[in-house]
């Protein structure tokens, strides 16, 4: 009987009710939003598992079970970065290289987000950001990639881990309304309006195949710690260029990442416990993670307005903004930007050039991190 | 100047521009992939 009245006496404690509140925007944001609904949909739940008071999926339950096996060891991001790697296709990049700069450049807002935590955290009361490594743990938000934030996080901060990958999917979400504004006041309509010619050249089935398995080669060599990240995201996209193992190519793409999306979200949902998600620090990383994205986009315009300086023939600004990693959104919504100020104008094989450069450019940023923050 | 924003200073500032290095070379790569493998040796 004891047992039976326990978890209606544990529903006195505020935060219980608070994080059932955050677990049920997940849920909401998921199904009426449909903001990243695959992995919003799993936390938001995984977050009402983890809240009850003395549940038995935490604990020692199985939640924890897949954490410990999932996230603690950095398997999951890794499989879904198999996953994300098989539904690649590098070929815009390949046929417009010099895209590769706009995913470098859009980088900029992790590394300003990095500078901005470690300002923040030595504001006196403020706690949950103490040195480097937190701080890079909340950079990295910047990288516009789930699984990147979960690894880099798991590793520096695994107290942060939660309001971390909540605050990185929201906004991977949010790009169609993050994006366009700070894009509008960095660039003006003739240059929204600048043409860009598609690359006329096709690249050959061996280049892309040689692609995947130089790159993991150079980027494991120069930084040793990133070959988990590329590795496993260049093995998917090899799985897909062979032409020779379609099955797993499909299996890739489909069931195994669905499959880890699954537990993934459902057990970074179960790391929300009211006691460490609902805490200044939270909030302060919710901010910082919209400031990493703002400056991200900055980042990449603002480099494109550069290089402007020195070409005859322009490049769409916006262009530069498509260098963060959420694929393929933020081609998307740069291709409607351009539509919007002249129909006639078609840079999507840019902006998609430049979206998978980020992708890249994101995990070699994190590779970067972690082997140069001590 | 806190050594610790110092650090992150030193840190950001180097992992952005070997962000560049890394991807300048990814650039070499695909630039020199493309010339000697083009297309029509596909055919061949």
């Amino acid at each position: 009987m004891t047992d039976l009245l326990r978890g209606i006496v544990g529903m006195s404690d505020w935060r219980v009710w608070a994080m059932f509140g955050v677990g049920l925007a997940l849920i909401w944001l998921a199904v009426k939003k449909e903001y990243e609904p695959n992995l919003l949909l799993p936390m938001g739940f995984g977050c009402l598992l983890a809240n009850i008071p003395f549940s038995s999926a935490v604990g020692g339950g199985f939640l924890d079970v897949l954490f410990k096996g999932g996230i603690t060891t950095e398997l999951f991001p890794i499989l879904i970065f198999i996953g994300i790697g098989a539904m690649i296709d590098f070929g815009p990049l390949l046929q417009d290289p010099e895209m590769l700069f706009f995913g470098a450049a859009a980088q900029f807002g992790i590394f300003f987000t990095i500078i901005l935590a470690l300002l923040v955290g030595r504001i006196p009361g403020v706690t949950g950001i103490p040195g480097l490594k937190e701080a890079a743990a909340i950079g990295i938000i910047g990288a516009a990639d789930g699984p990147t934030s979960i690894y880099v996080a798991a590793r520096f901060a695994p107290a942060l881990l939660a309001p971390i990958t909540v605050a990185a999917y929201s906004y991977m979400s949010l790009v169609p309304i993050i994006q366009p504004p700070i894009i509008r006041m960095l660039t003006t309509r003739e240059e929204r309006m600048i043409h860009m010619e598609n690359p006329e050249h096709e690249v050959s089935k061996t280049v892309k195949v040689i692609f995947p398995i130089a790159v993991t080669l150079i980027a494991g060599i120069i930084a040793p710690m990133s070959v988990a990240l590329i590795g496993s995201l260049m093995f998917g996209n090899l799985l897909r260029e062979s032409g020779v193992t379609e099955r797993l190519s499909k299996t890739a793409q489909n069931e195994l990442s669905s499959l880890v999306t699954i537990l993934l979200g459902i057990t970074i949902g179960s790391s929300m416990g009211g006691k460490q998600f609902l805490n200044p620090t939270t909030l302060l990383i919710i901010g910082m993670g919209l400031i990493a994205f703002v400056f991200d986009t900055a980042g990449g315009v603002l480099f494109a307005k550069l290089i402007n300086l020195f070409r005859k023939r322009k490049i769409n600004p916006m262009i530069g903004a498509c260098g963060i990693s959420a694929f393929p959104m933020s081609a998307r919504v740069i291709q409607k930007m351009a539509q919007q100020e002249d129909g006639s104008n078609f840079i999507i094989m840019h902006a998609v050039g430049a979206n998978v450069a980020g992708q890249i450019a994101s995990i070699i940023a994190g590779g970067l991190i972690l082997a140069l923050v001590r | 100047m806190d050594a610790v924003v110092g650090e992150g200073l030193r840190v950001s500032g180097l992992s952005y521009a070997l962000i560049f290095v890394v991807l300048g070379i990814f650039y070499g790569l695909i630039k020199l992939l493309l010339k000697i493998l083009p297309p029509r040796d596909e055919s061949a």
